[in-house]
């Protein structure tokens, strides 16, 4: 379980986070949503230690990861893979290199054995066929697949997914929708998904959690969202460009 | 007036902070680097993709500017041999400039432009793309990743190439002497040989050794602190080449004070 309580953080003179409090349960897909600039992926970078918040804690399973130090961290981000919404492959190495990266690295395995692994993990999100291409050669839909396969590498237990269908075409978006439902359903783990796609959100989502103003303005299932009576939250599900929400 | 004493006071005490924090940072770099190198904690494939990118692809660069280096030191002294007749010391101070002062600086300058940039650029790259990030999130240290196997290329590869370009340059230097001067290339050769240089070729070599240290942990250093996108990528690059244009002169004083050589 992944509890943030009371995170704070500012840049500079903006205060984005102002006293967040959310709790992740076992084996859901959480969809965390809101405009954009709101803070979502401020919020889950916090637990991978990409950045660190001006107060407030962060607790994993029940330990508290707030203040560990970098090299600390490396157990927590084994755990606790992260897509980011630019998919961030590395540019200089093909795809089934960046794939066998965390392989080589982690378990120490040779050139081969890792290259046998990472195809494993690619046919997991249908990209063995893009083994020998280098990132640049793909769209944007499937240098997303490859980095989910990336980030499975690492077995986790949670998986955040930084905005996965943002840019894509509908098809592309669909897909990386399915793939996450069958990651819950075929490897039970707990998905984190940064979203403001309305309509993955109603699809994938077990929960959802929408900030606005540096709060959780509301937290609930996908049909608490749809009756909700808050003129902030029916403006943003039903996309309507006028109303109270401050953008 | 209180105005035109505090401008220039405040533009010095800014430039002061900005060199402290370049000092700072890249010093806190450098013990970084070698804490991962004891015991050595880094991506051998990635140092061998680097040492293959640093060296074979400058390799002809420092080649081109080692003949004209060593071209230019007889086209300087020509004019003098020929007066004087004094055409055995032309191997002396063709030898003592190109190993002792010359060479490196020039060599120096040329990896800091082709490597040391380029290593900027590449990093910055990485750092606004979320590339360092993602090695972050992987739980791959980006230090052992990317900058200690940066850090063995360009030491390894700077004193390979400063070699290497020693014989380029009296290779350029003795093509010259025969056509300018009628000294034959085996004479010349003969006289740089006999001329005892070499605390000159030692004290190149450890100058083309310190080079590599700044230019790696500097253009890392700028690379990794990138902020702000493609201008900032942009900016690191200048200041990458600025800072050690003016640390291989620094490093070029220091030794030369410390090892005098040719007395």
């Amino acid at each position: 379980m992944i509890e943030f309580i009371d995170i704070h953080k500012s840049f500079g003179p903006k205060h984005v986070l102002r006293g967040v409090s959310l709790t992740v349960e076992q084996g859901q897909v959480l969809y965390l949503v809101g405009s954009s600039g709101a803070g979502k992926s401020v919020l889950v970078k916090h637990l991978v230690g990409l950045l660190r918040p001006d107060s407030g804690r962060i607790v994993l399973d029940g330990r508290d990861i707030t203040w560990l130090s970098e090299a600390e961290f490396y157990p927590v981000r084994k755990k606790c893979a992260m897509v980011f919404q630019n998919s961030t492959l590395f540019d200089s190495m093909t795809v089934l290199d960046n794939v066998a990266l965390p392989y080589r690295k982690h378990h120490r395995l040779d050139r081969a054995e890792a290259s046998r692994r990472a195809l494993e993990k690619l046919a997991l999100v249908d990209m063995e066929h893009a083994a020998r291409r280098f990132p640049g050669d793909l769209g944007d839909g499937l240098r997303k697949r490859v980095a989910i396969a990336r980030a499975l590498t690492l077995d986790p237990e949670f998986v955040i997914f930084d905005e996965p269908t943002t840019g894509l075409d509908p098809v592309a978006a669909a897909n990386v929708d399915q793939l996450i439902r069958s990651l819950r359903n075929d490897t039970g783990v707990t998905a984190i998904v940064v979203s403001h796609d309305l309509r993955s959100i109603f699809t994938v989502a077990d929960r959802i959690a929408m900030i606005y103003e540096g709060h959780i303005r509301l937290d609930g299932t996908p049909e608490d969202f749809r009756r909700s009576a808050d003129p902030v939250v029916s403006q943003f599900i039903h996309g309507r460009p006028d109303g109270p929400m401050k953008i | 007036m209180r105005n035109v004493l505090v401008g220039p006071v405040s533009v010095v005490g800014r430039a002061s902070m900005g060199l402290m924090a370049t000092l700072g940072g890249a010093t806190m770099l450098l013990g970084r680097i070698l804490r991962a190198l004891l015991p050595p904690r880094f991506d051998r494939d990635e140092a061998w993709r680097q040492l293959y990118a640093v060296g074979v692809k400058s390799s002809a660069i420092v080649m081109v500017t080692a003949l004209f280096v060593g071209a230019i030191m007889v086209i300087q002294t020509a004019f003098y041999v020929q007066r004087t007749g004094a055409t055995s010391l032309l191997g002396f101070g063709v030898g003592f400039t190109v190993f002792a002062e010359i060479g490196p600086i020039l060599i120096g300058l040329m990896f800091s432009g082709r490597v040391g940039a380029n290593n900027t650029a590449e990093l910055g790259t990485m750092v606004v793309t979320e590339q360092v990030d993602a090695l972050r999130a992987l739980a791959i240290d980006p230090i052992g990743y990317l900058v200690v196997p940066r850090f063995i290329a360009m030491i390894v590869m700077m004193l390979m190439l400063m070699a290497l370009g020693d014989v380029f340059a009296i290779i350029g230097a003795a093509l010259t002497a025969d056509t300018l001067v009628g000294v034959d290339p085996s004479v010349l050769i003969g006289d740089i040989l006999d001329s005892h240089l070499l605390d000159e070729y030692l004290l190149g070599l450890g100058k083309a050794f310190c080079f590599g240290v700044s230019i790696s942990v500097l253009s890392c250093w700028y690379g990794l602190g990138v902020r702000g996108g493609a201008t900032g990528v942009g900016r690191a690059v200048n200041n990458s080449v600025v800072a050690n244009a003016a640390a291989i002169f620094f490093i070029d004083f220091v030794m030369g004070w410390i090892f005098p050589v040719g007395l």
